[in-house]
């Protein structure tokens, strides 16, 4: 067969995503219906049959496709399932959210939401500095857009501004970065730069002056101390539905982005990566588990929260390698990985709780907005409360096994003070997560008002929010997935 | 010094200096065109690279498009320019040390002896090829994934750019044309059934000229 | 004899300007923009530079699709910013000031 077919079909979830983006684009024209069910319903099953490609395509081994500038590999293939499985979860609950505001209930957004989950599927195949660069532009622009495409709002709007300086600049920094990566190895290609430094070709000053440039880029990226300042005010100024989706999928993206350029690319650098990647980490669990203490708008909470959280994805890709001491490596990179799939899977699932309590002209973002929520319903009190209690890493909750595992990786690296530290830190965590759950069960609710999200959206939470429970009843069954992934990816 | 050292120096003190008035300028339009300026004068010292594709793509893409698409926003929109320069003083210091330590490093990391590579004349093989050709073949052989997510970029912007600013006008009258189609004579026309002849009015009094007129109605 | 220092230099330079442009116009987001413009232009300068000196044409790929892509950003930074505009009736970061904490 001609090869270029084999690649196509290699990459077919990709050209799916990509061909129904653009039909349903030009479909959508014709929908009369204002609240677009039909795009809404084309747009599911474009991501099921990206699944169900993605798991047909899936042969267990690395696959190269398009002269290497695409890979297939098991790590990659696990990680775009839960990517589209969050992108079915985020646009099944942002729809009644979006349906109660005039600006976003388009047919433009379902098509930017798919522009935004093929970037991040760039993002997750990309073996190349040139797709790496891509996915993050092709993410990051359906995601100015879509933040700012309420555009009545102040908030959305200066929120849509920040994020737009703040990632022009992270994006001209990583460019810089691999400029000097490419112009130390002589090449753009993951593979080929693991090899030229092995061959130990190149000029080990140059290498760490672009790597201090790369891992700037992707720290803004990933919204870790003390690249953050966006963080808090884009989750606070975005419509809820969007804020559900910066901070859910594509942190997913960051972290296969972050494995293939500093482990795949950069492996040999790991002393001087490690150094960086502990600084960002140790000030995020810090300053992402302090600042979210005072916070009123539960959005900014939960921004703090991310990182921190990203903090603690940074701990588990540091203790990696010790001192030229690989053995830890897949344990410590899986836990990351279990990290980052538990935290997207709690954050849609909070996200999902506020949109939940909002309805036309109410966003339900500040923490009383939650006050009394026990004697609305007192199921979704619960719901949120394991939530909470699983971001807060209570025992036996998907959030506390994930929390476990990286620091049982940093305390077999030998590095007992760091995971002292982080404890400590998610001890303080803690405090803030519980006060929601003391406000929804010991205050009186201001807002008496019946919620009226429809069924479909309180079945699908209340599943979501029992898969945080269950996980972390078994979480060994995604644990596993995600170690015999990477072993067989790295 | 040989002519293409001094060529370079030319360009590249035109370079920083139109780049320093971009940042410094009071009105942005001045920076708007400085930076056209800037494009200009990256062009001809990509050109000394040998990059004459891309040089030439600079200026039509940038100059010819991007800054216009600038150039439009800022008379667009009703600036005060007084209000823009606040706090650009205050800034000054902290902000040119940080940039000026900022470049005296990497400069001596970048001026070191790794990076001291002489301009060798290009092989023969690249020497007589046509620049343009070279990169057009890799771009649709190789890099035909990249152009296919690039196109996807573009499409984006497109579509972001339309929703965002576009807002229906309101004095705008659209024609349904299935609506035009779909009407019936029913919609269009009422039939009122009147009396072919309607009663004379009883009045005898009435002078002669607006009884006839009573009956022409 | 022109080497390869020269352009990285330069382009270092520009870069630290673009970041100094930053710093300064926190208040003028047009000149924000612009300042970005820059600093892809140290960027793209860079790679045309290894390019050249490396005798490899990748380089110079890459340049292409960052001049693509970064036209497509200051469309859509463009859009953002006549929306903002709109709503605010003033661009200055100065009034971006709704969210603190």
């Amino acid at each position: 067969m001609n090869p270029y077919v084999l690649d196509l079909i290699t990459a077919s979830p990709e050209v799916l995503v990509l061909a129904m983006g653009c039909l349903i684009l030009i479909l959508d024209l014709f929908v009369k219906d204002p609240s677009h069910t039909s795009t809404f319903v084309l747009t599911m099953l474009t991501l099921v049959g990206a699944a169900i490609l993605t798991l047909f395509t899936s042969t267990g081994e690395v696959v190269y496709a398009f002269n290497g500038l695409y890979v297939d590999d098991l790590m990659g293939d696990l990680l775009k399932l839960v990517l589209y499985l969050t992108a079915i979860v985020t646009l099944f609950y942002a729809r009644p959210y979006i349906l109660q505001r005039p600006d976003l209930r388009r047919g433009e957004f379902y098509v930017l939401m798919l522009f935004a989950t093929l970037g991040m599927m760039v993002m997750i195949s990309a073996n190349h500095l040139l797709t790496i660069y891509l996915g993050i532009e092709l993410l990051s622009l359906s995601v100015y857009a879509l933040v700012a495409m309420n555009r009545d709002s102040v908030a959305s709007t200066e929120a849509a501004m920040k994020y737009f300086v703040l990632g022009a600049l992270a994006s001209g920094l990583l460019l810089y970065g691999m400029s000097m990566i490419y112009g130390a190895t002589g090449t753009l290609s993951i593979p080929e730069i693991s090899d030229a430094l092995v061959a130990n070709a190149s000029n080990p000053t140059i290498l760490i002056f672009g790597l201090v440039f790369i891992v700037s880029g992707l720290a803004f990226k990933l919204g870790v101390v003390p690249f953050h300042m966006w963080v808090p005010d884009v989750y606070q100024g975005a419509p809820t539905a969007i804020t559900m989706l910066i901070g859910g999928a594509p942190k997913l993206a960051a972290f296969a982005i972050t494995m293939r350029l500093l482990v795949s690319g950069l492996l040999l650098l790991a002393p001087d990566w490690q150094g960086m990647l502990l600084i960002l980490a140790v000030l995020s669990l810090a300053i992402g588990n302090l600042a979210a203490i005072p916070q009123t708008n539960i959005k900014r909470m939960l921004a703090y929260s991310t990182i921190s959280h990203m903090g603690f994805v940074l701990l588990g890709i540091v203790v990696g390698v010790v001192g030229g001491d690989a053995r830890f490596a897949l344990n410590a990179y899986s836990s990351s990985m279990f990290y980052v799939v538990s935290y997207v899977m709690m954050s849609v699932a909070a996200f999902g709780v506020i949109i939940l309590l909002s309805r036309a002209g109410f966003e339900a973002d500040r923490i009383d907005d939650f006050k009394g929520l026990n004697k609305r319903s007192p199921w979704f009190a619960a719901v949120m409360m394991m939530i909470m209690f699983s971001m807060a890493g209570v025992p036996f909750f998907i959030g506390f096994f994930a929390k476990f595992s990286i620091l049982q990786a940093v305390v077999a690296s030998g590095q007992i003070g760091l995971a002292i530290y982080a404890v400590l830190m998610s001890l303080i965590g803690a405090f803030y997560y519980l006060r929601i759950v003391k406000v929804m069960y010991f205050d009186e609710p201001i807002d008496e008002s019946p919620i009226v999200a429809p069924m479909d959206m309180r079945v699908l939470l209340s599943i979501n929010g029992l898969a945080i429970a269950l996980f972390g009843l078994f979480p060994q069954t995604i644990m596993s997935l995600c170690a015999f992934s990477l072993l067989r990816s790295l | 010094m040989e002519f293409k050292l001094i060529l370079f120096y030319v360009l590249s003190a035109i370079l920083v200096g139109s780049s320093l008035g971009v940042i410094t300028s009071r009105n942005p339009v001045n920076a708007a065109m400085f930076l056209v300026l800037s494009f200009f004068t990256a062009g001809a010292v990509w050109m000394l690279a040998q990059a004459e594709f891309l040089a030439i793509v600079l200026i039509l893409v940038y100059v010819g498009a991007v800054m216009v698409l600038f150039l439009f926003v800022v008379m667009m929109l009703d600036i005060n320019f007084d209000r823009l320069r606040q706090g650009f003083w205050s800034y000054l210091p902290l902000g040119a040390l940080i940039g000026i330590l900022m470049i005296l490093e990497m400069s001596i990391v970048l001026g070191g002896q790794y990076f001291q590579v002489l301009d060798t004349p290009l092989p023969p093989e690249l020497a007589n090829s046509s620049n343009t050709k070279d990169l057009g073949l890799l771009l649709y052989t190789q890099y035909t994934y990249p152009d296919q997510v690039a196109a996807a970029i573009l499409l984006v912007a497109i579509i972001a750019a339309i929703i965002l600013t576009y807002r229906g006008r309101k004095d705008t009258k659209r024609q349904v044309i299935a609506d035009q189609v779909a009407v019936k004579a029913a919609d269009r026309l009422r039939v009122v059934k009147m009396d072919a002849v309607k009663p004379q009015p009883a009045v005898t009094a009435a002078p002669e000229s607006e009884a006839g007129d009573g009956a022409a109605k | 004899m022109l080497t390869l220092s020269h352009f990285l230099v330069l382009a270092a330079v520009l870069f630290g300007i673009s970041v100094i442009g930053l710093f300064l116009n926190r208040k003028n987001l047009i000149i924000l923009l612009m300042a970005i413009e820059l600093m892809l232009l140290a960027v793209n300068t860079n790679f045309i530079a290894f390019s050249h000196f490396l005798q490899d044409l990748n380089g110079q790929v890459f340049v292409f699709f960052i001049l693509a892509v970064a036209a497509a950003e200051s469309a859509i930074g463009l859009a953002i910013l006549v929306v903002l505009f709109r709503n605010l009736s003033t661009i200055h970061v100065d009034d971006l000031d709704r969210m603190k904490g």
